[in-house]
């Protein structure tokens, strides 16, 4: 086609976008870059410290609690969230009565602020004002843990609170996917006497295989995004031991005011994030290759 | 991510057939119908569960602070004390206000921009190459999937100093657009890619210029997407709180989420009170999800749909 455009055109017409995004989002990470092998504090002089920031980081007891934290979380989120999320679509995708509404009703958790999520979870979870406690304590139960708070138990309790945010999203994918499957596959197996359990087990998981890596793929990002449910249910307490990457990068730069180790952990984020990300691009990539 | 480049909102894929099997024996067909009673049964308790913290934090915003304490599940002694408490306490008109702006420039500019960043890369053809150009700015901004916010707060913070722009809306509204700027493209470009020549080589002929091909002739057939993104990047703007608790310090300028945080400062132990404010925010986003629950999931889950 022919009709003919200026290069002065193009140029008008993408330069808003390209200065934005370029100023908004590209140069922050250039500068982050440069600072995290920098000790910036704002005060004083900032020199270059090499790869200080970064060998500091090696030695931080909580910086390794927090990659931990965030480890569990993605556990959690592999081997939980993912295979519920998936029998829950199949029970919503068969012959349940309304079932197009019990979809959309576990889908709202999904649209809920984040932040106002760990709020409501607050009184769910919290030992003294709780409602798990609460009802331990009505059916005679003694025990008091501390769901959040405590030592050991809130990086668990934030990864259940995140499932339960996401169940109805990953539902709503492995739904889609589900939807897609041509329908005369398992009509003759069904025919053909294969029980429900084998027909998911033979034909509707394999068949999904795509779907599975799209979800994996979406969850794994989402796992290096969770930040307010830490910062609303726990604060990254006590004593950072419920810390994720995010909020502890969060807490050094703007708490701490030590702007270029936080850099560092910045960058570091997104390092371990983009290749947590790269790692299930090229599994998937295989596995669809395999088959 | 889907690396298909055309990807489509959920609502707009074939519909499947009726799920229904014919020729299954009375036998078979009364386990079958017992089988979908217990799934039935399960598949209602479990929704019951999962809405049940959102249901709590209504109830509890009914309750004294005592019974909140003591006695969560009575139902006697109800009160609206909590709402009035709120509503004093709370400035709940500012932080609507605030979002509401924020909501609406950063959604409307983004896409605008969007959609001409993307019919530029996608649409415009150059007497001699060009095409290398485009793709290669395409991927540009694409990268910018891969970006997480968080590595952008303090740079950003330090940007909008440097250009006077902290303690002003814009100081939000920009880095929303740029947030959004990426997922925009690869969504529009997607489907401009697949839109027919014909259409525009007609307008071309009929004397239409660049805008009026651009705004008049293109964009009414790219509405479908341009909604399904209006609404992911409202829902995106109204929930964001790491960059409004980085760049907000002025309370005029208070954000819906930001306001959110701010309850435990604000109300201590009055847990009536807090449940009641977080009930004014809950329920009108639950009625506005209830309303247009079908666009809302697509949008969400545009991209990894198809």
């Amino acid at each position: 086609m022919n009709w003919l455009t200026t290069r002065r055109h193009f140029a008008l017409m993408i330069a808003p976008a390209l200065l934005i995004y370029s100023l908004y989002m590209i140069y922050p990470i250039l500068y982050s870059l440069y600072y995290s092998f920098t000790d910036y504090d704002g005060v004083s002089a900032t020199t270059f410290s090499g790869l200080d920031n970064y060998r500091h980081m090696a030695a931080d007891p909580v910086f390794w609690t927090s990659l931990r934290n965030t480890g569990v979380i993605l556990g959690i989120a592999l081997l939980l969230l993912i295979p519920l999320g998936f029998l829950l679509a199949v029970l919503l995708s068969g012959r349940v009565r309304g079932s197009g509404a019990l979809r959309a009703l576990v889908f709202a958790p999904a649209i809920v602020a984040p932040i106002l999520v760990g709020l409501i979870w607050i009184f769910i979870l919290d030992p003294q004002i709780g409602l798990v406690n609460a009802f331990l304590l009505a059916i005679g139960v003694p025990a008091h843990p501390q769901w959040i708070g405590g030592p050991t138990l809130s990086p668990y309790s934030i990864a259940f609170v995140y499932l339960w945010q996401q169940i109805g999203f990953v539902l709503t994918i492995f739904y889609a996917g589900i939807r897609m499957l041509p329908r005369d596959v398992l009509e003759a197996a069904g025919l053909d006497g294969a029980t429900r359990l084998q027909q998911l087990r033979y034909i509707q998981i394999p068949m999904l295989r795509e779907t599975f890596g799209i979800v994996t793929a979406l969850v794994v990002t989402g796992v290096f995004k969770v930040f307010e449910l830490v910062f609303a249910l726990t604060g990254g307490g006590p004593v950072h031991l419920s810390e994720v990457m995010v909020s502890y990068m969060y807490h050094i730069t703007f708490t701490t005011q030590q702007y270029g180790y936080g850099m560092a952990l910045a960058v570091v984020v997104f390092v371990v994030g983009a290749l947590a990300s790269g790692a299930t691009f090229l599994g998937n990539r295989r596995r669809e290759k395999q088959s | 991510m889907s690396t298909d480049t055309s990807p489509r909102p959920a609502t707009t894929g074939p519909l499947p057939t009726p799920d229904r099997v014919g020729g299954a024996t009375p036998r078979t067909s009364r386990r079958r119908s017992r089988g979908v009673i217990v799934a039935s049964a399960v598949a209602y308790l479990i929704t019951f569960v999962i809405l049940f913290p959102l249901l709590w934090i209504v109830l509890l915003s009914f309750q004294t602070n005592d019974n909140i304490l003591a006695h969560p599940f009575s139902l006697s002694d109800l009160t609206l004390a909590n709402y009035q408490q709120a509503l004093e306490t709370l400035n709940l008109l500012v932080m609507y206000k605030n979002t509401l702006i924020l909501a609406v420039i950063s959604v409307t500019v983004g896409l605008v921009i969007s959609y001409l960043a993307a019919f530029a890369l996608t649409r415009m053809v150059f007497r001699k190459g060009g095409r290398r150009t485009q793709n290669a700015l395409r991927y540009y901004f694409l990268a910018g999937l891969a970006i997480p916010v968080y590595i952008l707060l303090f740079p950003v913070y330090r940007i909008d100093i440097a250009l006077g722009l902290f303690g002003t809306y814009f100081a939000l509204i920009l880095p929303y657009i740029a947030i959004t700027i990426p997922f925009n493209i690869l969504l529009l470009t997607g489907f401009l890619r697949d839109f027919p020549d014909e259409i525009e080589q007609a307008a071309v002929m009929d004397g239409v210029g660049l805008w009026r091909m651009a705004w008049q002739v293109t964009f009414p057939l790219m509405r479908p997407v341009v909604a399904t993104l209006a609404i992911l990047n409202v829902i995106y703007v109204w929930n964001e709180f790491p960059f409004a608790v980085t760049l907000i310090n002025d309370p005029t300028l208070t954000t819906v989420s930001l306001g959110i945080s701010q309850f435990q400062g604000v109300y201590s132990v009055d847990y009536g009170a807090m449940m009641a404010s977080a009930t004014l925010v809950l329920l009108p986003q639950l009625v506005i999800y209830a309303a247009f629950q079908k666009q809302v999931i697509a949008g969400m889950t545009a991209g990894a749909v198809r």
